[in-house]
């Protein structure tokens, strides 16, 4: 495959992720801040945490005053000068399906050809006046139906995998991300606290990984720190963990590459594939003791390698 | 016998007039015998449905981003090309004349560039003045010589046909450099299925659906010797080129890769791609791209769309070329009216298909005549395209003519003219009901180990009305166009009259 296509497909499968999880992150903050006035005195509203997670909080222009909510939620899905806006990601998505048209087929193209010119339009803005939780499901659905199309029409070959590998290492970072702003009490060692606010926070972190339900009915125990840490960093069923992630993002690094038994075929590989022994033996209790934020420091450098590294490998021939 | 029909279906064609030569309409005010059936199924339709699926076929092109760029204000906004609903239906005997004028017109061609480049004996035998063509824009000298695979230089032309008043087919332009806009003859097929299924039912139309496998074995014709099982790319200028979509629609068809010049590198006579594995040979390049970028170490240096070294290759006979290097130097302006002669020089036959009457500065008496009537000409620029470069008489400003009158003397083998001709028109929708616009046709012809005329073609139609220009870039939309079977165009045994309140 050209490797200029194979960047770009990495890139959309990136961008479509990331929105999605923007999507999801802005309709749950959304529907805390309309629900509960419980918890919200750390300075931070659940929609506002949103900029951190981005990192383009000093993207958002201050000087008009403090954000209102409308004007955030409108900064990051509308903004075209914002880059990390739905927006601007599914317009980048859209560039680089359109550049490669030839290898995701006219389903797929179609469809975040559909959603960028829906974004772009008055629909999208009537929606957002009217019902905004309606337009982050609706965007979070389109994502969904194009990688519901991409599993199911495209072959296991280069193509798949390229788009694969971005997603599920996007949402891996994007993981990160979450938890390091989300976290209550992140700075702090977590003891046993157990004020209704905390529940409301650790239930909202789920949600914003559509990892609630599967979370009760997996764990069978209550909404607390270490069980919430587990399911979301080790479990290994749950398709939005980051172990889950990395074991897709090394099957899909070996597919490419080749996938000799014995050996790693370039850096990448190797990176992944020690991260993700690590996370298989990996106990919660370890990961409290190296500190939460210094274990998710580490877990993003990797991504970052990793990516880095797959451009080295792939895309600068 | 007087057809019935609603308040409503009689307002489908209300005020419509037949002017300069109607497709649909005869002279004597009848509906001419093939368009019988799809006039009774439009009327039956009505407005407000023929309106309705129009709207679901713009939909689908935009949602397919079935579009190209227009330059200008900004760096380029993509837009679909206005799609009209009406398919513009040719009856078997009137292809079959096509088909057999633009083989031989094709045939004509390509034996003239090999000429060119090789012997000149036409230039020897004083049939055109050597002067233009070794003036012409298109010319290469680095062709000079140079064997191609098979001999074949244009394997991909466009040819313009328009029809005058008396419904006669002249050739208005070759195009046999990159002609553009097949994906939007088997696109608006695909959408004209989807809307109108139950006329397909009606009318038995020829297929176009396998242009791309035959465009695919044409280029796999010209693989170097030896090259089993060739690597073909089709090789665009990228994602902002107006044509792109046309690009990655034919590679994907093809299944081939769509390259960009970046993707492409040239190492040791030959030419690779540079893949996630490594370089990877190519063997045919299908390439959208002007001569003049192919290669900026042969041609334009500031050109950052070529390969580097694709000459090379190209020279040593590594790679193959579609269209081959050179062929403008046959759909040249200046060159054009002497097509008529290039046919009867290499065939010995008299065209099928004529040109539009073409006069020349550079004779003493057709420069007179031009600057006598440059209010009812058209005078084209030789070595400009896509509408621009030109003066349309009637519709001409006297400040525009005495401008092109200067040019015209300054420089007078820069320059034709053509007298107006009222194109054809075709019922088209319009504002909730149909009205004649002028239309013209691009047949796209494949030269492999045959000559291969898809049936069909791209119908361009001027939109504003009066308009007679029918470019994309300058506000032209384009119909389906279907050919006929034999058997369908018998169906209906003769013309009947139209609705009463047309006239």
């Amino acid at each position: 495959m050209l490797s200029r296509v194979a960047e770009s497909l990495y890139w959309m499968g990136r961008y479509i992720e990331r929105a999605e999880n923007v999507a999801r992150l802005l309709d749950i903050g959304l529907f805390m801040e309309l629900d509960a006035d419980v918890g919200l005195d750390e300075g931070l509203g659940p929609v506002e945490i949103a900029l951190t997670i981005l990192a383009c909080r000093d993207a958002f222009p201050m000087e008009v005053g403090p954000p209102s909510r409308e004007a955030v939620l409108r900064f990051l899905t509308f903004d075209r000068s914002n880059s990390q806006s739905i927006l601007s990601m599914i317009a980048r998505a859209r560039e680089n399906a359109r550049g490669t048209q030839e290898a995701i087929g006219v389903d797929v193209w179609s469809e975040v050809n559909r959603l960028y010119l829906f974004l772009g339009g008055t629909r999208a803005q009537k929606r957002f006046v009217r019902e905004p939780s309606s337009l982050f499901n609706y965007i979070k659905n389109s994502c969904l139906l194009i990688d519901g199309m991409i599993q199911n029409t495209l072959p296991r070959d280069e193509v798949f995998h390229f788009l694969e590998l971005g997603r599920h290492l996007e949402r891996i970072d994007v993981l990160c991300r979450i938890l390091r702003a989300k976290c209550p009490g992140l700075s702090k060692p977590i003891n046993g606290e157990d004020s209704p606010m905390h529940l409301v926070h650790w239930t909202s972190l789920l949600r914003s990984c559509s990892a609630h339900g599967p979370f009760l009915r997996s764990e069978r125990e209550r909404v607390e720190a270490e069980g919430v840490i587990r399911f979301l960093v080790l479990d290994s069923d749950f398709p939005r963990s980051i172990r889950y992630g990395a074991a897709r993002c090394h099957e899909s690094l070996e597919a490419i590459s080749g996938g000799d038994e014995e050996a790693y075929g370039c850096e990448a590989e190797r990176i992944l594939g020690r991260l993700e022994s690590d996370l298989r033996y990996l106990d919660v209790a370890e990961i409290f003791d190296r500190g939460l934020l210094q274990f998710l420091d580490s877990l993003q450098i990797s991504c970052h390698r990793v990516s880095d590294e797959i451009q080295r490998s792939f895309f600068l021939m | 016998m007087q057809p019935t029909h609603s308040e409503e279906s009689a307002a489908l064609f209300s005020g419509y007039d037949v002017a300069a030569y109607d497709e649909m309409f005869g002279t004597e005010n009848s509906v001419r015998n093939h368009y019988a059936p799809l006039y009774d199924r439009l009327n039956n339709l009505g407005p407000a449905e023929i309106e309705r699926r129009h709207k679901v076929a713009d939909l689908t092109m935009r949602n397919q981003g079935i579009t190209f760029t227009v330059y200008g204000r900004d760096q380029g906004v993509e837009r679909i090309i206005p799609f009209d609903p009406i398919p513009r239906l040719i009856s078997s005997q009137e292809w079959d004349r096509i088909d057999r004028g633009l083989k031989q017109r094709v045939r004509a061609l390509n034996l003239f560039i090999r000429d060119v480049y090789h012997n000149r004996s036409i230039l020897k035998d004083r049939i055109i003045p050597a002067e233009l063509i070794f003036g012409a824009s298109g010319y290469r000298r680095d062709c000079v010589g140079l064997r191609v695979p098979k001999d074949i230089y244009v394997h991909v032309s466009g040819i313009d046909l328009i029809r005058d008043a008396s419904g006669e087919y002249l050739v208005l332009e070759d195009n046999c450099r990159t002609p553009s806009g097949v994906s939007y003859v088997l696109k608006n097929r695909q959408v004209m299925k989807q809307i109108f299924p139950f006329l397909f039912e009606e009318y038995n139309v020829r297929p176009v659906d396998d242009y791309t496998d035959i465009l695919l074995s044409v280029l796999r014709n010209i693989a170097p010797d030896g090259c089993d099982d060739p690597s073909v790319v089709v090789l665009t200028p990228g994602m902002y080129n107006s044509a792109y979509y046309e690009h990655s629609f034919l590679a994907r068809q093809m299944g081939v890769d769509l390259v960009e010049g970046r993707d492409l590198v040239y190492d040791r006579g030959q030419i690779f791609r540079r893949t996630t594995r490594g370089l990877q040979r190519v063997d045919v390049i299908y390439r959208r791209l002007d001569d003049d970028f192919l290669d900026p170490l042969a041609f334009r240096p500031d050109s950052i769309l070529g390969v580097a070294g694709l000459m090379g290759a190209y020279r040593a006979g590594n790679v193959g070329l579609a269209n081959s290097l050179g062929t403008g130097v046959a759909d040249d302006k200046g060159i054009y009216p002497f097509l008529p002669d290039v046919i009867k020089y290499y065939l010995g036959e008299v065209p099928i298909l004529n040109n539009v009457e073409t006069f020349r500065p550079l004779i003493p008496s057709h420069r007179q005549h031009i600057l006598q009537n440059l209010e009812s000409l058209v005078v084209k620029a030789v070595d400009a395209s896509g509408g621009y470069g030109m003066l349309i008489g009637p519709s001409s400003t006297k400040a525009q003519r005495e401008e092109f009158r200067r040019k015209i003397e300054d420089n007078p083998r820069a320059y034709i003219a053509q007298p107006t001709i009222q194109l054809s028109r075709h019922p088209t929708f319009v504002e909730g009901r149909l009205d004649g616009r002028h239309v013209d046709l691009r047949p796209f012809v494949l030269y492999g180990e045959e000559i291969f005329v898809l049936p069909g073609g791209l119908t361009r139609v001027a939109l504003p009305k009066g308009s007679l220009v029918v470019n994309s870039s300058q506000g032209g939309g384009t119909k389906d166009t279907w050919v006929l079977h034999d058997s369908a165009d018998h169906r209906r045994a003769s013309g009947r009259p139209t609705a009463g309140g047309r006239a």
